[in-house]
């Protein structure tokens, strides 16, 4: 898929990263030569390269400008997997977190220990903002259900769905760990149109999938396919899980036991903001904020979605759009941890850009962009606050 | 092969943090966008990223003491090997010295350094009513640097000409280090050789293009986008060429043929009609809607006439900036489409135009190879792809000899081997053919003037 690059140069101006390293190595172009060379035995499998390809935001801003549309993301994770193979396993710290996050138990319980955190005041001493403070939706009410907002009280969802339609939502680690009160909102929220089902399911995979971890990815993957078997839909309040499991299919291509079951289910996954859209949700309430939207790049180069969010949030209260909102926020998985130099300057510009539309509140629909908005959200001094979707409408 | 001392003395003049030597640093600077082989890989032995003239003009002087190899680079978006440093050495890129330090309202013309990208050097001066009109292919990320010094085109050439219509004056680093600036504002300008035009597509073989001045002229108020969809290739040539006869110059003039729209199509999930063989896309500007109208109505006669069918004007800006998207990723987008793709860039005389492109579907039938062609029509630019598979037997050859019999059909209609992409690598061998040996031998006469250690992007041009 590589060989496809010419090498024009057509991602050079998209690439995040090469916005603030601009050096060939860490733009879409040279990963993806430096690939090609890897493949064709012109270069050797050393440190040097395995940093070369952690330092990609997998955010797919090349692959969407690219004329050939080399998919320099999917091309990325394929050279770590093929570093984790050759190397005998992945990097200690990958396995860790892998490890936590395939034990539903051991996620429920950080969740926990980050609610005792925010309330002690400690989470600030966490680095990389891995113990984000939450604005949750009990704040966002207290601030902007004022007068205005119940002078325009939206009225009751007139959702109806069929007895028939089995909805299910699936829990993302990262919202259950880090954003709980958000992910119990989500619930709260398909719990008005639909009597939702909820199930105990298992990390989507990604954060294995994209450090060298492919079979414990596929493992996960069957045990969730198994598991949404019974349902029609499987709503997802992250961006990144609901792209990653649309996608499932598309790795078992080969595997003619899971090949059509795993495709069964990708075709059941919605978005959150997708679901609502078609199911005409009303918001619960219409207040006299003023929002702005980031789109995670899951969401909008990993399934396309643009207007839902928009629509609800214009809905929900006021809404203004950002300067590049579709441009990655630099979380990108634990990409945040391992560069937060690099991350740290894509977010400052995210910052200056949310800032520049006045807004009270920047919302999005991913965790990992949450953490990342938090802190921009922080280094703001309160210009604004960041939020989950399903805490604001 | 560059000492370590040596190293030591340019970090000390353009920081640490932008001298880099690391193995991948170096395989990254050791391609462009041209089909050069990326391997083996013709790596700089170390990557220079200067800020000012200044810094430049001290690291040439190092190179030129010690008799390194030194390659500019801006953003390595060129298709023809110009930025590759073919003997190792230094690969000096440019791409951060990226301002634009004034914009000369009333005098209409605008200074950038040569890192500046080519579409915000355009929007800088769009936004004060000014345009500054060639337009690669490339302008979302090529540099005004390289395109200054391959004297880059563009579609907008059949109206406007091409970068050096625009040039009035450089500063330019020669190979000792020494800073030469040529041209000015003023219009009228014949003192001493013109300089200006000298190292303006000097391909990085002369001097290091450091920043330049460009003249402007006002942004035409209107714009439009037409498309007309033919049977074959040679009655969207002949409508074009009718076009222009009948007096209407388009902005731009652009033809493409089945190959392309099929990868349009693709591009767009869109299903092509098969009766459909070639089509054109032509920018319109004037003063008004009135002048638009005019345009259109001859331009639409002049396709109906020439066998169209189907003709419309785009409806939306969107529309026509997704028609114009399409037409300059199509070079990346046709080149997707087998495992191997020479493009070529010749260019003719535009009245030989709808003859060369006959030419060379015969060339294409003649040695049993996929050629897509499309190109800048109005100007008699084209840029032919051969799309081969270097895994069959004897493909090689094949290619190497429809090669041959492109570059020779463009120069016996009396055109040349490159409209506007230079000569670089890839058309080296060629280029005795265009030139003749006294043409050769001024060059190298120029060459030994200026560079008498031949340390300036040694390996290129012939």
């Amino acid at each position: 898929m590589v060989s496809r690059c010419d090498r024009c140069g057509a991602c050079l101006p998209v690439c995040p990263l090469f916005g603030v390293k601009g050096v060939e190595a860490t733009g879409a172009r040279g990963k993806n030569t430096i690939a090609r060379a890897l493949a064709d035995g012109g270069i050797e499998p050393t440190r040097e390269l395995l940093d070369v390809v952690n330092f990609c935001l997998l955010c797919r801003a090349c692959v969407d400008t690219c004329p050939a549309r080399v998919p320099t993301d999917e091309a990325m994770v394929d050279v770590r997997q093929h570093l984790t193979d050759l190397a005998g396993g992945a990097d200690g710290k990958y396995r860790i977190i892998g490890g936590v996050l395939k034990r539903p138990g051991v996620v429920k319980a950080a969740a926990a220990a980050l609610s005792i955190l925010r309330r002690s005041g400690l989470n600030g001493l966490f680095p990389h903002g891995m113990a984000p403070e939450e604005y949750t939706r009990t704040h966002f009410l207290a601030a902007f259900a004022g007068p205005a907002a119940l002078g325009q009280k939206a009225p009751p969802s007139a959702v109806t769905v069929t007895d028939k339609t089995k909805v299910a939502c699936f829990r993302g680690c990262g919202m259950e760990m880090m954003f709980p009160e958000a992910a119990a909102q989500t619930r709260d929220i398909l719990k008005t149109t639909t009597s939702l089902l909820v199930k105990q399911n298992v990390c989507c995979g990604l954060p294995h999938l994209a450090h060298g971890l492919r079979e414990e990815f596929l493992a996960l993957a069957r045990e969730n396919v198994r598991l949404f078997e019974d349902v029609e839909v499987v709503v997802s309040d992250c961006a990144s899980c609901g792209a990653t499991l649309k996608h499932l299919s598309s790795f078992f291509a080969d595997d003619p036991a899971w090949r059509d079951r795993s495709a069964a289910f990708s075709g059941k996954v919605m978005d959150l903001t997708e679901y609502l859209a078609k199911v005409g949700y009303l918001t619960r309430q219409r207040v006299d904020a003023l929002f702005t939207y980031h789109d995670p790049c899951h969401l909008v180069r990993g399934q396309g979605i643009t207007q839902p969010p928009r629509e609800l949030l214009k809905a929900a209260g006021r809404f203004v759009e950002m300067k590049e909102a579709d441009v990655c926020c630099g979380g990108a998985g634990s990409f945040h941890i391992d560069y937060p130099d690099a991350a740290a300057q894509i977010l400052e510009k995210k910052r200056r850009n949310i800032e520049k539309t006045g807004a009270a509140v920047v919302v999005t629909g991913c965790p990992g962009c949450l953490i990342q908005l938090a802190k921009a959200a922080k280094a703001s001094g309160g210009k604004f606050k960041a939020m989950h979707i399903s805490q604001v409408i | 092969m560059i000492p370590e001392e040596i190293k030591q003395e340019i970090r000390a003049i353009v920081g640490p943090e932008n001298v880099l030597d690391s193995e991948l640093n170096r395989f990254g600077y050791s391609y462009d966008a041209s089909f050069v082989p990326l391997l083996p890989a013709s790596k700089p032995n170390l990557v220079v990223r200067p800020l000012t003239t200044e810094e430049v003009s001290r690291v040439m002087a190092i190179a030129c003491e010690h008799e390194i190899p030194v390659t500019p680079r801006g953003a390595a978006s060129g298709r023809t090997g110009g930025s590759i440093p073919l003997q190792g050495g230094i690969s000096l890129a440019l791409d951060r010295m990226t301002r634009i330090i004034e914009l000369d309202e009333r005098n209409m013309m605008v200074t950038a350094e040569a890192g500046v990208r080519t579409i915000d050097l355009y929007n800088h001066c769009a936004e004060r009513g000014l345009f500054y009109p060639p337009d690669p292919a490339s302008w979302k990320f090529s540099t005004i640097g390289g395109n200054v010094a391959e004297n880059a085109g563009g579609m907008r050439a059949v109206k406007y000409g091409v970068t050096k219509n625009y040039v009035m004056g450089l500063e330019v680093v020669l190979a000792d280090g020494a800073i030469l600036r040529t041209g000015g504002k003023a219009i009228k300008n014949v003192t001493g050789y013109d300089l200006t035009s000298l190292f303006t597509g000097s391909e990085g073989t002369l001097g290091v293009i450091t920043r330049a001045l460009f003249r402007l002229i006002p942004m035409p108020k209107r714009r439009g986008t037409l498309q007309a969809m033919f049977r074959t290739l040679d009655d969207g040539c002949r409508t074009i060429h009718t076009v222009l006869q009948s007096g209407v110059v388009p902005a731009a003039a652009e033809i493409m043929d089945r190959t392309c729209l099929e990868v349009v199509a693709r591009h767009r999930k869109t299903e092509l009609d098969p009766e459909v063989g070639a089509c054109i896309i032509i920018e319109i500007d004037g003063d008004d809607d009135a002048a638009l109208e005019t345009q259109t109505k001859r331009i639409e006669a002049a396709a109906k006439a020439c066998g169209a069918v189907a003709f419309r004007a785009a409806r939306s800006q969107q529309e026509a900036e997704e028609l114009w998207a399409l037409r300059r990723g199509l070079s990346s987008a046709v080149a997707a489409l087998a495992p191997n793709r020479v493009g070529e860039d010749i260019s003719v005389p535009r009245d030989a135009f709808p003859e060369v492109v006959r030419r060379i579907g015969e060339i294409s039938e003649k040695h049993g190879l996929p050629i897509a062609v499309y190109g800048h029509a109005g100007d008699g630019n084209i840029h032919p792809s051969i799309l081969y598979d270097l895994g069959k037997p004897g493909e090689a050859e094949r290619v190497h000899r429809a090669v041959d019999d492109i570059f020779a059909a463009a120069l016996a209609v009396g055109g040349t081997l490159s409209g506007e992409h230079g000569i670089g690598i890839t058309k080296r061998p060629y280029i005795a053919n265009a030139l003749g040996d006294v043409g050769v031998r001024t060059l190298k006469a120029v060459k030994a003037a200026l560079d008498p250690k031949g340390i300036l992007n040694p390996g290129k041009i012939w």
